[in-house]
């Protein structure tokens, strides 16, 4: 079993119209044995930017917290919030300075940048940085959770469609892997705030 | 003219007497190559890899024994499991999952792991698909032959002294399961546990699979030889719940049955879910009466 | 192979406004390879007055780690002021290094680490990490081969508003289920609470302080 597999993860982001989402599961589990069911994976690094993170459990809370500490210190300086864009770099940058030791994670960016358009982003465990129009995905099920958001993605959704298509290409995805599931949570990004909501999802 | 070993008719019937053994014996001494027969439950019934040793070929290639030992082989076998059965006052309980995994990949919610071998034996899933149905299949044919022989019904423990016996002559060939066979006979409700290493036992109560040591925990705590049979049925339900929740490999749907002195019922076939909402609930109202 | 239990309860006597309370417990086995050098070990390490961690691994790294863990927030408590970190930050602590020792020779602990916090309303918690400093607060938790057979009776009979006697009750299921079913025998089990007095040892198997 790869060590991205260890503790198991779903995340999805996913681009409407002026809004975008960020949904992931709620499993933390060691291997097969399931150890916590609301283990947190997606972050808010501010009111237009989030970042889910799938991966060993350790690096994903360790990132958070290098993350976070990086975010207040650029706004301390700055007085100004940091954009999809320029946190996509300083993310990637992080990650391959542990080139030949790196955080084993796979994280996934959602925002609006500054214009109010949706930014998804995601990377792999050592920066190499991939964009995207219409969706990204990662974690243990991620030929689910493609399979799903082909199937269920169209262009122009507004908050309410992308929700719904964010939590029905989720649960769907989690119910046929094994290391993923037991509940998840959808954010939906706006202009006007954020809307954050719980799923309720098989207990198997 | 073509030798001892193309037998029908009357002779099929002469599994586990004497004349069979003997005529086996024989074959084993004489036989170098495939001849067709009708010996189910040896070596020899199937092709096996051209090498001089072909046990120890299958064990570093497709061994899948339990554990983690098919780490490195070629073929991998899709397990995962939480299979239970236990004898209590009121007959026996079989309760099992049907999730079936291929790696972390749920490959289906809807398998059936009781196998219904006949009206008065039942046998349980774990570890390979194919290596339980096809074995258990094969030893209801020679529990129905045994019938047709002897105008009894064969006991519990000689249809699982059948199957442990087809699984010790294929030992270290890399079979997987890890069944209970149960049912009433002439001696009442028994229940045995066999598995791949031929290994028999008779027991009070079994659970099979990788989610068997958390169905153990409720089981080992709540289990009463003096249970209703609600209660029983509740048991055996929960215990495999509580096995489904924690263990990725196993869940879905829950198939129960009761097994009497009149043969196997199905009780039920619940989803896990349902069942997890039903059970908290339960909880809210237990701990706001007390 | 060593055995953690981890019980947070918020009914009874002993719980202020239905705080919750947390209960560890801990096998005293210290064995290595086939041998069993001691059966009276204390593996729940008192970290500050109103905090402790059960703590399973090699002797040597439980050991270190659980005296680095608390000689550094005693440190903390001296230079300021007396002040002392919450749980929460306390399991932070204990995570980030985990974490840190992980890419440089880990320590191979796994910690269920509670506290009792009297300044926060929020009353004890429970923190459930393993080695590689994955870290979540639970209600309850079990680490080790045990967890294997007790999390599912932990599923079963863990509810709101149980008392003292009730969480003990459920850490004696625990312990039964691994008297039958688990291979290695551990006969002694230490039992400690920790609640708005601080951290008492209610029972164990053999007296840690024997030797």
């Amino acid at each position: 079993m790869s060590i991205l597999e260890y503790n198991g993860a779903a995340i999805i982001g996913m681009a409407g119209k002026d809004c975008v989402g960020i949904a992931s599961d709620n499993r933390l589990g060691i291997q097969y044995q399931t150890v916590a069911m609301d283990f947190k994976k997606i972050f808010k690094m501010n009111d237009r930017l989030f970042v889910g993170l799938a991966g060993l459990a350790t690096d994903v809370q360790t990132l958070d917290q290098l993350l976070r500490f990086r975010m207040d210190l650029y706004e301390l300086r700055e007085e100004r919030e940091m954009s999809p864009k320029v946190f996509t770099n300083l993310l990637s940058n992080m990650l391959y300075e542990k080139r030949f030791g790196p955080y084993f994670c796979e994280p996934i960016i959602a925002g609006l940048d500054g214009g109010g358009s949706p930014y998804l982003a995601t990377m792999d465990l050592i920066g190499a940085q991939a964009h995207s129009r219409d969706f990204v995905v990662a974690g243990t099920c991620e030929g689910n959770l493609y399979g799903m958001c082909e199937t269920l993605w169209r262009p122009d959704m507004d908050k309410e469609v992308l929700f719904e298509t964010l939590a029905q290409a989720l649960l769907a995805s989690v119910d046929r892997d094994a290391l993923s599931g037991w509940g998840g949570v959808v954010h939906i990004i706006t202009r006007e705030g954020v809307i954050s909501r719980e799923l309720k999802g098989r207990q198997d | 003219m073509f030798g001892p070993t193309l037998v029908i008719g009357n002779d099929i019937l002469d599994i586990g007497t004497s004349k069979f053994d003997n005529e086996r014996d024989q074959r084993a001494i004489g036989g170098g190559a495939m001849i067709p027969r009708f010996a189910f439950g040896e070596p020899g019934q199937f092709d096996v890899p051209n090498v001089a040793d072909p046990a120890h070929f299958c064990r570093n290639n497709f061994a899948s024994a339990c554990g983690n030992s098919d780490a490195n082989q070629t073929v991998k076998f899709a397990k995962g499991t939480t299979t239970l059965a236990f004898k209590f006052d009121g007959g026996i309980i079989v309760s099992v999952d049907s999730r079936s995994t291929m790696g972390a990949y749920i490959a289906s919610g809807t398998v059936k792991k009781v196998i219904e071998i006949n009206p008065f034996l039942l046998g349980t899933m774990a570890g390979g698909a194919a290596d339980c149905s096809f074995w258990e299949r094969n030893l209801g044919m020679q529990c129905r032959l045994y019938e047709l022989r002897n105008k009894k019904r064969i006991t519990v423990a000689a249809a699982s002294r059948l199957l442990a016996n087809t699984m010790s002559s294929y030992r270290g060939y890399g079979l997987s399961m890890g069944t209970m066979i149960t049912g009433w006979d002439e001696t009442g409700p028994q229940l045995y546990y066999v598995d791949d290493d031929g290994t028999r036992l008779h027991g009070r109560y079994f659970s099979v699979g990788s989610g068997s040591t958390y169905a153990y925990g409720v089981l080992d705590t709540y289990y009463r030889k003096d249970l209703t049979v609600d209660e029983a049925i509740d048991l055996g339900k929960r215990a495999i719940y509580h096995a489904c929740h924690r263990d990725a490999m196993s869940g879905s749907i829950n198939n129960l049955y009761h097994v009497t002195k009149d043969g196997w019922v199905k009780i039920h076939a619940i989803d896990v879910n349902d069942m997890h909402y039903e059970y908290l609930e339960d909880k809210k109202n237990a701990m706001a009466s007390s | 192979m060593d055995t953690v239990f981890g019980i947070s309860y918020d009914g009874g006597g002993a719980c202020i406004c239905g705080l919750p309370v947390v209960v560890l417990a801990t096998d005293q086995v210290n064995a290595r390879s086939i041998l069993m050098y001691q059966q009276n070990l204390d593996k729940i390490a008192q970290l500050s007055s109103h905090s402790a961690m059960g703590v399973s691994g090699p002797n040597c790294d439980l050991v270190n780690f659980s005296e680095y863990i608390s000689k550094n927030l005693k440190l903390y408590e001296l230079s300021n002021d007396g002040r002392k970190l919450s749980t929460h930050a306390q399991a932070n602590f204990c995570r980030g290094e985990l974490a840190k020792a992980l890419r440089k020779g880990p320590f191979q602990v796994n910690v269920i680490l509670g506290g009792y916090d009297d300044m926060n309303p929020r009353g004890g918690s429970l923190y459930v990490m393993d080695y590689l400093g994955s870290c979540t607060k639970a209600k309850y938790g079990a680490q080790g081969y045990a967890s294997n057979f007790c999390l599912s009776i932990m599923d079963r009979d863990w509810g709101e508003g149980m008392d003292e006697d009730m969480a003990v009750k459920l850490v004696e299921k625990c312990i039964r289920e691994l008297e039958m079913r688990f291979l290695i025998n551990q006969k002694n089990f230490i039992i400690k609470v920790i609640d708005k007095g601080g951290m008492r040892t209610l029972k164990f198997g053999a007296d840690p302080a024997d030797n």
